[in-house]
């Protein structure tokens, strides 16, 4: 049948993909020209995320910030991190950030940057430690558990465990108060398996949306004691720290793609029920 | 014979190691040879990488060798840029400890590297768009109700559900924990039944899928 032929239902059903990406490319400007800015409501498993972190930790607790996520997930999960990692500082924990991702490095020297102000009147090696990538598996986040040593004998930088003042009574799992794991994959799920059932160490997801689903049952579970869902996530933490920052202006264009979404799928579904009908 | 010898010296050793990470597990922290096992297998996969990394060179090397068409001349580009990157991190890990102090390796992570890996993230957001267009119809119940739990779940996820309509985020939020995570629960607790039953094939030396065979066989 040609495009000619097609009654305006039919050609409803069948509009052209490269509209909807033009469609979806200027929709998603808007919100960068002039900000569209909607009450964030706070969701059960971020809202636990802050409290756990709050209740948990004391001034002097060792935290472990896990970066399982890549350069391409920064959009997702960096706003989250970054406010998680702020939230750790303002309660006076020291933070070892480790990586299972080869661009960990890069990542780290992100967290960096977008926590200046507190990273600022921190000592490295007193407050907060950087041991670099180890690879991306499970035996080695089991070894991790039962010891640091075994798996980093010196940081990122060459200096030995023993000589960076936050790790001299640090190895173990049991040493460390909670872990908090940014993840793209399934990292997430080591840390549940070898540190949180073994040792009982508390652990927390800050993930893509798409693991909100997978990491859901362990968090209603009690397995999780929180979870960041994607940029979503990411701009209830910064509603919970009070920083709106990058995550709060990028729900302008969550908003636009979700609701074009939602347009598009009604609009074929009308099409399709009136071109069956006729 | 020495084929069936290699061969069941791996089921010997994975059978061994099993068994080890096994009993661990109940005595976590007391036994030094699960430990030991550990270590070795991270330095193994550490191993591993620098071979993955020699084998991608060689087999691009032989592409320029053969002048495979259509293939050969991108086989050079990786070679350029695997050299470059290798040797300005080898550079600035030797003057300053830290790779990412050399300014070319900062270069070529922050920028190319960066915004290559973000922009190719987030085409995937045009596709799940059309995608849904096209794959979305109520074409019968199932359809229908699949389609309906994942408008309120994707505007849920959305400040602008909760001023559409008060209900949207309430009735997402019950898709999400009433409706999906009862359902992944069963997921994963099925997935964990199946590794313990793919364990003890391991175990037992019926799983030969990690040595390339494939069981029975």
């Amino acid at each position: 049948m040609s495009e000619e032929e097609l009654t305006f239902w039919e050609k409803l059903a069948r509009i052209d993909r490269r509209v909807f990406y033009w469609i979806l490319f200027i929709g998603l400007m808007i919100p960068f020209i002039h900000p569209i800015v909607f009450p964030i409501a706070i969701s059960p498993s971020t809202r636990d995320l802050y409290e756990g972190i709050k209740e948990m930790v004391e001034p002097g607790d060792v935290v472990v910030m896990n970066i399982a996520f890549g350069v391409d997930a920064w959009p997702e999960c960096m706003p989250a991190f970054a406010a998680c990692t702020k939230l750790l500082i303002k309660e006076g924990a020291k933070i070892i950030f480790w990586g299972a991702y080869y661009d960990v490095d890069m990542t780290y020297q992100e967290v960096l940057r977008r926590c200046e102000d507190y990273f600022k009147n921190l000592k490295y090696g007193e407050d907060y430690v950087y041991l670099g990538y180890y690879p991306y598996q499970e035996a080695a986040v089991a070894q991790l558990a039962a010891s640091i040593r075994s798996i980093f004998k010196t940081d990122n930088y060459g200096t030995p465990l023993d000589e960076i003042p936050m790790m001299k009574n640090v190895d173990k799992a049991t040493d460390i108060k909670l872990v908090l794991s940014g993840d793209t994959g399934d990292v997430c799920d080591y840390y549940i398996r070898q540190w949180r059932i073994p040792y009982g160490t508390p652990v927390a997801e800050i993930g893509i949306a798409m693991l909100g689903s997978s990491y859901m049952p362990y968090y209603r579970s009690g397995v999780l004691f929180g979870m960041s869902v994607g940029v979503r996530g990411g701009a209830e933490l910064e509603k919970l720290i009070g920083e709106p920052a990058e995550a709060t202006i990028r729900m302008g264009a969550i908003n636009i793609s979700h609701i074009l979404v939602v347009i598009a799928v009604i609009l074929a579904n009308i099409g399709y029920f009136a071109s069956r009908r006729k | 014979m020495a084929e069936v010898l290699r061969r069941e010296v791996v089921y010997l050793i994975t059978a061994i190691v099993t068994v080890i990470m096994f009993i661990e597990f109940f005595f976590v922290g007391t036994w030094n040879v699960a430990e030991e096992l550990r270590t070795w297998a991270t330095i193994i996969a550490n191993i591993s990488l620098g071979l993955g990394a020699v084998r991608l060179l060689s087999e691009h090397a032989k592409n320029i060798q053969k002048r495979r068409a259509g293939v050969w001349p991108f086989s050079i580009w990786l070679w350029i840029i695997f050299l470059i990157t290798i040797l300005s991190g080898l550079a600035g890990y030797v003057t300053t400890h830290d790779a990412m102090k050399n300014p070319l390796y900062n270069w070529l992570f922050r920028w190319p590297y960066t915004s290559l890996g973000q922009t190719l993230y987030a085409i995937t957001g045009f596709y799940i768009f059309s995608a849904a267009y096209r794959a979305f119809r109520a074409r019968n119940i199932d359809a229908a109700l699949l389609l309906i739990a994942g408008c309120f779940v994707i505007l849920t996820n959305a400040p602008i559900g909760g001023v559409i309509w008060g209900g949207i985020p309430v009735i997402g939020r019950w898709f999400l924990d009433y409706g999906q995570a009862p359902a992944m629960r069963c997921f994963l607790i099925v997935a964990a039944f199946g590794m313990l039953a793919y364990g003890f094939r391991a175990l037992l030396g019926r799983e030969r899928g990690f040595y390339g065979e494939v069981a029975g066989e």
